[in-house]
């Protein structure tokens, strides 16, 4: 139907603007200093052994002929291996993405439902002292400095009260413990996501709870408002069903995006945290020249980025009748 | 007993500039089964009044003085909790369909079941649905279109699914504010014939308020001419068009073209209305008007008996 043209309209788009970035980024790697080689050629080899290094990795080659090799190595799925790890690239990011997705969906659908439920709770009381209470400590939390907020939610809960592990995402006597079962070990991973939740929560609530709570505003000066009270609805329905599904569309974009951005973004959490997720891996290949890793990451977040909004603009159409592809 | 009864009606605005005078001292009676066409021109306080009637005015609004009796109990004293029970149920409204009065994201079939609902929680789901379906061919959509959105339906079907709406609970009064401005005028003609028929049908009570005294005259019974805030013409149709008292009335019945009569220039009304934050001691609409005295200015107009049912708010004219 027209949805499905839609959606393939826009897949046809997004190969189009991805094929772009794939472009784009082979030559930003050409173009970035350093020099691949002399991290993997060591002193000691023979001059003959560093061409053949060289060779190896295609370097010999004019740039056209390295570009179709980096199309096709792409199409065939094969990213080539970690200088660092020496493993094959694809199955680092297999290792880290899972944490990196579990920690920042959490942390978003848990702030964007937070954030949601109490904008409309401030629209709804404007001008009062709910209302301030909840804007000034939304304003407060999303703009303090990230990592300030995390190294204090260390100190505080981690190492003065010690209620929560400081590092890391799993502990390793539960985790080479045969006896502990999968609640055992889920029990202490969920116990190492307190801290970085917590503080990716408190910087995240904020900024949903701003845009719902002015999105509920303009919402409320409706004329479909008025009908809804002219017809005796309580003020709870009005709130809840008539104001609040209007109101919560720009937080659905926000949301989506959010997501998409959380794959890169999350790189000052997952350092601070020492959380083993992708961005603490991106940060890492690029400051260490580890082009095939971060190659393979930043093709990655575009990907994901790209198919982001096309999910978000799906999710509109579902919410808004008004809005057909 | 009249079915409605206002007596001496004000209603302010708490603005920056002071308080303003939306609607001073308004008196009208309306009967069961009667219909009043309350015309003026834009912020006479026609829709002020009609909010009012349904307990609807904006927070910085407020009853400063009189009664709304209606079924001789005065609304003016009821807590929210009454007023929800009022609303819908006794007392409706027909908005205008340009506005956004259905809501986008529900289906509309939804919206008129949920007044239904609202008022008749014991009544089945599956009757109700029956009801809305009955609603929709008294006014005359396709029934197949109750699980349409808004936005699918053309103005007109959006206007005549509003008045489905105001139809579902068997209201005893309905106000209609501007039920057809923004159609075009072959839909406007069909929802006002509407309109009428279904108020001879159903044996409603109607207030239809807009700014077309032409619309207003192929609807109601009852004529209140409105002008700065104040109730200043009042009558049956057929007096207040053929012997108009007031010289604002005069000059409104001049200011439309008609088809069948002679050609001739119309004529606007010069000048503007009186600021109604301090409105002038006299008459309001003295300098505006053609035939106003020397009194007028300074002494406040009183009502003069034209007729037995027909009255106006004119010193110069009695």
């Amino acid at each position: 139907m027209e949805l499905r043209r839609y959606i393939i309209r826009r897949l046809i788009q997004i190969a189009i603007i991805f094929y772009v970035i794939l472009t784009v980024l082979f030559l930003l790697f050409r173009l970035a200093p350093g020099d691949p080689v002399s991290r993997m050629v060591d002193p000691t080899m023979t001059p003959e052994d560093a061409q053949r290094l060289i060779s190896q990795l295609g370097l010999d080659q004019p740039i056209w002929v390295q570009y179709l090799y980096y199309v096709k190595n792409f199409f065939t799925g094969n990213f080539g291996h970690s200088f660092h790890y020496g493993k094959p690239v694809v199955e680092i990011i297999w290792d880290r993405l899972p944490n990196t997705v579990l920690l920042f969906t959490t942390s978003i659908i848990l702030s964007a439902l937070v954030g949601v439920f109490l904008g409309k709770i401030a629209s709804w009381h404007k001008g009062k002292a709910t209302d301030a209470v909840l804007t000034i400590g939304a304003l407060v939390t999303h703009t303090v400095f990230l990592p300030w907020l995390a190294l204090i939610m260390i100190w505080l809960f981690g190492y003065k009260m010690g209620w929560f592990p400081i590092t890391g995402m799993i502990s390793e006597e539960v985790w080479l413990d045969p006896e502990s079962g999968i609640f055992a070990k889920a029990l202490d991973v969920a116990h190492h996501m307190v801290l970085p939740l917590s503080t990716l929560f408190l910087i995240h609530f904020g900024a949903y709870l701003l845009i719902m709570r002015s999105s509920m505003l303009e919402t409320l000066k409706e004329d479909y408002i008025i009908t809804a009270r002219a017809k005796g609805l309580s003020e709870k329905v009005i709130r809840d069903k008539h104001a609040a599904p209007n109101a919560a569309l720009p937080v659905v974009t926000s949301v989506g995006l959010s997501l998409a951005f959380s794959i890169n973004g999350g790189a000052l959490t997952e350092t601070v945290f020492t959380w083993p997720g992708i961005g603490r891996e991106l940060v890492f290949s690029v400051s260490h020249n580890d082009y095939p890793l971060a190659q393979a990451s930043f093709l990655l977040i575009a990907i994901v980025v790209l198919l982001a909004n096309l999910v978000v603009d799906v999710l509109y159409a579902y919410l808004d009748p008004r809005i057909r592809y | 007993m009249a079915l409605l009864e206002i007596e001496g009606l004000s209603i302010g605005y708490g603005t920056r500039n002071g308080l303003l005078r939306a609607v001073e001292d308004v008196s009208f009676t309306l009967e069961a089964g009667g219909s009043l066409g309350l015309v003026g021109e834009s912020g006479c306080g026609k829709t002020t009044l009609g909010m009012a009637l349904m307990g609807l005015l904006p927070p910085n609004g407020k009853i400063m003085a009189g009664k709304i009796l209606f079924e001789g109990q005065d609304l003016k004293e009821s807590t929210e909790e009454q007023w929800r029970k009022i609303r819908w149920r006794k007392i409706s409204m027909i908005f205008q369909a340009a506005m956004n009065a259905l809501n986008p994201v529900h289906r509309v079939g939804d919206q008129i079941a949920e007044a239904i609902s609202t008022h008749r929680p014991e009544m089945p789901e599956r009757e109700i649905m029956e009801r809305v379906a009955e609603l929709y061919r008294l006014v005359g959509i396709p029934v197949e279109r109750i699980k349409d959105y808004p936005h699918q339906y053309s103005g007109g079907m959006r206007q005549r699914a509003i008045i489905a709406m105001a139809l579902a609970c068997n209201p005893r009064l309905i106000i209609a504010d501007e039920p057809t401005t923004a159609l075009d005028v072959i839909v406007q003609d069909q929802i006002l014939k509407e309109i009428k028929k279904l108020q001879e049908k159903l044996g409603l009570s109607i207030i239809f308020i807009s700014h077309d005294i032409s619309i207003v005259a192929e609807v109601c019974e009852d004529i209140g001419v409105m002008y700065a805030g104040q109730l200043v013409e009042w009558g049956p149709k057929e007096a207040v068009f053929e012997n108009p008292v007031h010289p604002y009335t005069k000059a409104l019945l001049a200011s439309y073209p008609t088809l069948m009569g002679e050609r001739e220039r119309l004529r606007p009304i010069p000048g503007e209305p009186p600021n109604l934050v301090s409105p002038p001691p006299g008459c309001r609409f003295c300098d505006r008007c053609p035939s106003a005295g020397k009194s007028c200015k300074s002494q406040a107009p009183v009502w003069a008996q034209v007729g037995p049912r027909h009255k106006a708010l004119c010193n110069a004219c009695s």
